[in-house]
């Protein structure tokens, strides 16, 4: 059931629900709605009178509607986790109000700072020349480093810890596979033979982490912002958790994600990443658990399509991305096997 | 239609790269029809007319040449009686069950080499595994052999380098 309403009555809702959080009358325009991803929509909120009569601001509102890939959705993780990061040396928007109560604005939200800058593309076609070496170089050199501050933060006293439910080094591999086990359960059409063998090695494989952090999950190029060459925001917090470390680097690292380029997400050569990452994070880079979670993260990846092709079927959805997202699937179960077969 | 399936699809794709997207300047819409272009070039390569309305047409053309050929088959100039054989056709659906059945099957062999590789011999577990295996991989291989380039960069960005 879609429970949204259309962009002149969430303007409205918006307004109201904004008065009433800060004490007095706003006035919010007409809303822009991103054409970006395939599960939170955003939407760029022009609002007056939030801190007096002529204050103009933008916001960005984020709405995880019931018909989306990863539905149904909860603010409460990316907001417990952008909470947490406030103040350390990830650079990330500050969240203002968020709430689950799909009856407000019609779908789980939040809102957040919209901040400037914009998103260097994941995928590119053959043809695209890469990006000039100083300035991917400048870009790959903060990427990391944000990477390692987000693995550094200390989460137990933040208010991330309430998402920890009995998480420890030992167990945070098995934990996270045995999530994404329920979601392939939960999201494919039909028997993957491979993805249930994958399954199996990744339980009967499972590393000690090197310690518990704040995984991104979605931590690649598309997901951060940036401006003149400075990376201004890392952004789609909606897959974070707590977890190894090498999960995120395993993500990152994957062939998706480096447009042909040999790069880490089309920044960073391999060896540097890993090298400059295990200075900045204070632990050296476990290629063993790198290679794990380059396989988990192909599973992942491939349960991800596996979840768009039952949202087009269902007709939840009819982004013409999502059944071509759907055919990747065997792309990834092979990558995934060849992952593990390439173990030493 | 007279035409045949790929040279329509063909023929769509040209439509929509040539008189579509040349008059498209929104990104995102522009990335749509680049989804449908993408999932036009692997129906090119998987799908073919529906057997079942081919059925049916071949049952109604036998219906009329049995039936004329009952009323005037003994005139000597009358072409000749009898009429094609219906085609023995595998409907698509049930292909694809006998499919995601094997696929059941294999993966409730693995379940069982596992559990029970103990109490079995290695050699006949480990040649039981790697036939198994093997399928799984043919499985993929012939799905990627049968699937165009994704055009994802495309559909992203609205826009062909």
């Amino acid at each position: 059931m879609n429970t949204l309403v259309d962009d002149a009555a969430l303007a409205q809702r918006i307004a109201r629900y904004l008065s009433q959080q800060v004490g007095h009358p706003v006035e919010v325009a007409a809303v822009t709605r991103f054409a970006v991803g395939f599960s939170w929509l955003t939407y760029a909120v022009p609002v007056t009178g939030l801190r007096g009569p002529d204050d103009v601001q933008r916001l960005i509102l984020r709405l995880g509607p019931d018909y989306g890939l990863f539905a149904p959705y909860e603010a409460a993780p990316q907001v417990l986790a952008m909470q947490s990061l406030a103040g350390t040396a990830v650079p990330l928007p500050r969240v203002f109000w968020h709430g689950e109560d799909p009856s407000i604005l019609g779908a789980p939200f939040m809102f957040c700072e919209l901040v400037e800058g914009s998103a260097v593309v994941p995928w590119v076609s053959a043809n695209e020349p890469s990006l000039a070496d100083d300035y991917r170089r400048q870009l790959g050199g903060q990427f990391i480093d944000a990477l390692a501050a987000l693995h550094g933060v200390d989460w137990r006293q933040r208010p991330i810890a309430a998402l920890s439910h009995g998480i420890t080094v030992d167990n945070a591999a098995l934990l996270n596979v045995e999530h994404w086990e329920r979601q392939i359960a939960r999201w494919a059409m039909r028997p993957y033979p491979m993805a249930e063998w994958g399954l199996r090695w990744l339980k009967a494989h499972t590393p000690v982490a090197p310690r518990v952090a704040i995984v991104h999950g979605d931590y690649r190029t598309g997901n951060f912002l940036e401006q003149g060459g400075r990376i201004t925001a890392i952004l789609d917090w909606e897959l974070v958790h707590l977890g190894d470390p090498h999960e995120d680097l395993g993500w990152a690292s994957l062939p998706m994600y480096m447009g042909g380029s040999g790069l880490i997400c089309r920044l960073a050569e391999p060896d540097w990443f890993y090298r400059r990452y295990g200075e900045r994070a204070g632990f050296e880079v476990d290629m063993a658990s790198l290679r794990y979670y380059q396989a988990l993260s192909l599973l992942k990846l491939a349960a991800t399509h596996m979840a768009a092709a039952r949202c087009f079927e269902e007709g939840r959805f009819n982004d013409m991305r999502m059944p071509a997202m759907g055919s990747q699937v065997a792309t990834c179960l092979r990558q995934m096997e060849k992952v593990i077969e390439s173990r030493p | 239609m007279n035409n045949s399936f790929p040279r329509l699809i063909d023929g769509m794709c040209a439509t929509l790269r040539s008189e579509v997207l040349t008059r498209l300047d929104d990104e995102f819409a522009r990335g749509q029809v680049f989804g449908v272009i993408n999932l036009l070039n692997t129906f090119k390569l998987r799908a073919d007319w529906s057997a079942g309305f081919l059925i049916e047409q071949i049952a109604s053309q036998r219906v009329a040449l049995d039936g004329v050929a009952a009323l005037l088959g003994d005139v000597p100039s009358a072409p000749a009686a009898g009429t094609p054989a219906a085609p023995a056709a595998t409907p698509v659906a049930e292909l694809l069950a006998l499919r995601d059945d094997g696929n059941r099957r294999i993966g409730l062999w693995l379940d069982w080499l596992d559990r029970q590789r103990a109490s079995l011999a290695p050699d006949a577990v480990a040649n039981g595994e790697a036939l198994l295996r093997q399928a799984m991989r043919d499985e993929l291989r012939i799905e990627l052999k049968n699937a165009p380039r994704p055009l994802f960069a495309e559909m992203s960005s609205g826009s062909e380098s």
